[in-house]
């Protein structure tokens, strides 16, 4: 709204401005009384489009504003001095544009407000006698957010204090408190008009203290949660003042940011090629070229038949070349059943469908949550554990729905029921954000990829924790793949190539100093490979 | 003639059994899988001595497994001030310690409280999880560490089950570490 008006304003300003410069014209032709009534009355117009809208040039107040201002104050934030957006709702255009050309001269004058203001702030702010009246005019206007309304969304109509308030409640309430559904505490949404604003304020610096005060009410509220809750004594009161403007109008772009999120799933949406339809058009230029070939080889045979047809009889028939084929044909053969006898129980590739669409590419990729973080006994353990489900309810409390970039063709909602899958194992109610009492729990039932077979035996712990070896050697770049795979084939050559090559590595290994050093010199060498320290000995893995 | 095709059809018989495992959401097969599956019950394994049908139990009530600590103050808000008051940290403040301390909350605690203890993780940072804390913001003690490690307060998750009882201590340490340092 204010934006249109805007508009219509300066239209109605280029308009007047052009008349004023037509006045202009007309002055060199009229006589000096004439020239003075037109000087006069654009005057007079001019002074009248101050009075009338504060009209002035935002972009070349922008300029000034960035030459002069911007080094102690910013439009959105404070820095030195205090952020100006809308100053001139705060204070009368008259006082900021004395207190802008001589803060110090005001303050002298014996004004109230500029003194306090002054008091307000330690740093002492630079007089600007060289602006003149129409700079600092344009300067107010550019800091009533015109410009600023072009750049960023909609951000003009609404109070900065909510904004400020946003991000003290995302930093300090957050963790607890949601604006719509119940957390550990209360839903705070229009929280400010079930409850004082002072006493409110009261119980945010510090609920003990009101409670012990004797205050009925607070008594009550802290009684009703059995969650103590933190008191923030760091907090300002103009930060509480601010959150409370903030949970007073809540999240102002609702509207905006639905259209987008809206948009984002669309495009996520549409459906590319598929894979029926590459599949399609693959055997189609399959066909097409079998054609062609078959058209030409056809015509070929046709053409020199009786000689051909005679040089491929002796061919075939030479004993020779008949034997010389056969051993070909044998040793390749072998060589094909060994490739196939070698791949018995190599399940390099092996991707499973699990019981929940997890991806290792969002939680290990995206969030960087480290690998022990949820398989926590690889660093103590024989097995890597797969994480019981209070691992991941460690995060999913608080994260019972998807807000990321999809992947393999899932949409949010899907996303959002595999995540509802751990709260039906565990009995989680996540609209009360509590257990369910008396709740069955049932085991995820994931299907085991990395299986050794039991004759080999492999222990995490050696080589996460003794070898400091990563995660990502052995199974693969996990943190990019969202439906996990076995990456290495884990063969017995596999291990071994590794053990051969792998120097041991002594830099937390003090245990080993001692061996290593006498094996060291035994073999002659700087650094001892796996294999050196016994790493090659059947009895090591096979017992 | 013959001959050929009996070659070709060989040839392609081979080539087919060689690319044979071609449903990889299957295991690939097994040839006299005699010794690869365990006779005993693995640690993941279904088990049908049990009423839940899981192998891995958790401890029989009253019984302590080899190398857990008991932890005797309660997960109530009573339990937390009393911790926060009496609860001492048993280990010596060292060099290895701290070390591992370091390399602990790095993986347990940094996704979160992000690597300097100023509530400013790499989840925080991507809006998943809002609101935690600096650590120079609140009064904390190394009973009340050890007792939010154990059992988690407010959105915070008990990380018992992923850290022994002297790792637990040397977060402690190293996060009281990191506090101090903030506060300077």
């Amino acid at each position: 709204m204010t934006y249109v008006i805007y508009f219509y304003m300066k239209i109605l300003y280029q308009t007047r401005k052009k008349r004023f410069f037509l006045s202009m014209k007309s002055v060199k032709l009229h006589s000096p009384l004439s020239r003075l009534v037109n000087y006069s009355l654009a005057f007079l117009l001019l002074f009248s489009l101050n009075l009338f809208a504060q009209e002035g040039d935002a972009a070349n107040g922008e300029k000034l504003f960035k030459a002069n201002c911007a080094a102690c104050h910013k439009l959105d934030k404070k820095l030195i001095g205090p952020e100006l957006l809308k100053i001139t709702e705060k204070r009368d255009l008259e006082w900021l544009k004395a207190w802008i050309k001589d803060n110090n001269a005001l303050v002298a004058s014996g004004d109230k407000l500029a003194k306090e203001v002054q008091e307000s702030n330690p740093a002492a702010m630079t007089p600007f006698p060289q602006l003149s009246d129409s700079d600092i005019n344009d300067i107010l206007v550019y800091t009533n957010g015109a410009p600023v309304a072009a750049t960023t969304v909609a951000s003009t109509e609404v109070d900065p204090g909510v904004e400020l308030g946003k991000q003290i409640f995302k930093a300090n309430c957050a963790a607890c408190h949601k604006l719509e559904g119940k957390l550990i505490g209360p839903e705070l949404l229009k929280i400010t008009e079930k409850r004082e604003h002072s006493w409110l304020k009261a119980w945010i610096k510090d609920n003990n203290a009101l409670v012990a005060s004797g205050d009925k009410l607070a008594k009550e509220v802290q009684e009703s949660n059995p969650a103590a809750m933190t008191p923030f004594p760091q907090l300002s009161d103009e930060d509480i003042d601010n959150v409370l403007k903030y949970l007073a109008v809540g999240d102002v772009q609702p509207a905006a940011v639905a259209t987008t999120t809206a948009g984002s799933e669309e495009i996520f949406n549409k459906p590319g090629i598929g894979i029926l339809p590459s599949l399609a058009i693959t055997i189609l230029a399959f066909l097409l070229l079998s054609i062609i070939v078959a058209a030409t080889t056809n015509k070929k045979v046709e053409e020199g038949e009786e000689e051909s047809e005679s040089m491929l009889k002796s061919m075939f028939f030479n004993p020779f070349l008949r034997f010389l084929t056969l051993i070909f044909v044998l040793l390749g053969g072998a060589w094909m059943l060994f490739a196939w006898l070698l791949q018995i129980d190599v399940n390099e590739g092996y991707q499973p469908i699990q019981p929940i669409a997890f991806s290792h590419a969002v939680h290990a990729g995206d969030n960087k949550i480290d690998c022990q973080y949820c398989h926590s006994s690889a660093k103590h353990s024989k097995t890597s554990g797969i994480p019981t489900a209070n691992v991941c309810m460690n995060c999913h409390k608080s994260i019972s729905e998807y807000n990321g970039e999809l992947f393999d063709g899932h949409t949010k909602e899907d996303l959002d029921k595999e995540i509802q899958k751990i709260y039906d194992a565990v009995g989680w109610d996540k609209e009360n954000v509590k257990y369910i009492e008396g709740y069955q729990q049932k085991p995820i039932e994931w299907v085991r990829i990395h299986n050794l077979a039991d004759f080999a035996y492999y222990n995490h712990s050696q080589h996460v924790t003794v070898a400091g070896l990563d995660c990502q050697k052995c199974h693969g770049p996990v943190e990019t793949m969202h439906e996990m795979r076995q990456f290495s084939p884990l063969t017995m050559g596999w291990c071994i190539d590794c053990h051969r090559t792998t120097k041991v590595d002594m830099t937390e290994n003090g245990y080993y100093k001692n061996i290593h050093d006498q094996l060291a010199k035994k073999y002659g060498v700087k650094e001892v490979t796996a294999a050196q320290m016994g790493g090659l000995e059947c009895g090591k893995c096979h017992y | 003639m013959k001959n050929i095709l009996k070659i070709t059809i060989a040839l392609a018989f081979l080539i087919t059994l060689s690319s044979c495992w071609g449903d990889k959401t299957k295991p690939n097969y097994q040839y006299m899988p005699d010794m690869y599956k365990s006779v005993g019950y693995e640690t993941y394994s279904q088990n049908p001595n049990y009423a839940n049908g899981m192998t891995t139990q958790t401890p029989v009530d009253g019984t302590i497994a080899r190398g857990h600590v008991p932890y005797d103050y309660e997960n109530t808000n009573e339990g937390y001030e009393a911790a926060k008051l009496n609860l001492k940290n048993p280990l010596e403040v060292n060099e290895a310690n701290l070390a591992n301390g370091k390399k602990m909350y790095d993986i347990y605690c940094i996704s979160c409280h992000g690597s300097a203890g100023a509530g400013d993780g790499e989840l925080v940072k991507r809006d998943k999880f809002l609101g935690v804390p600096n650590y120079k913001d609140r009064e904390i003690t190394e009973g009340s560490i050890y007792h939010v490690i154990m059992y988690g307060r407010n959105m915070m998750g008990s990380h018992a089950s992923q850290l022994t009882a002297k790792e637990r201590w040397q977060i402690t340490m190293y996060v009281q570490q990191l506090r101090t340092e903030l506060l300077q």
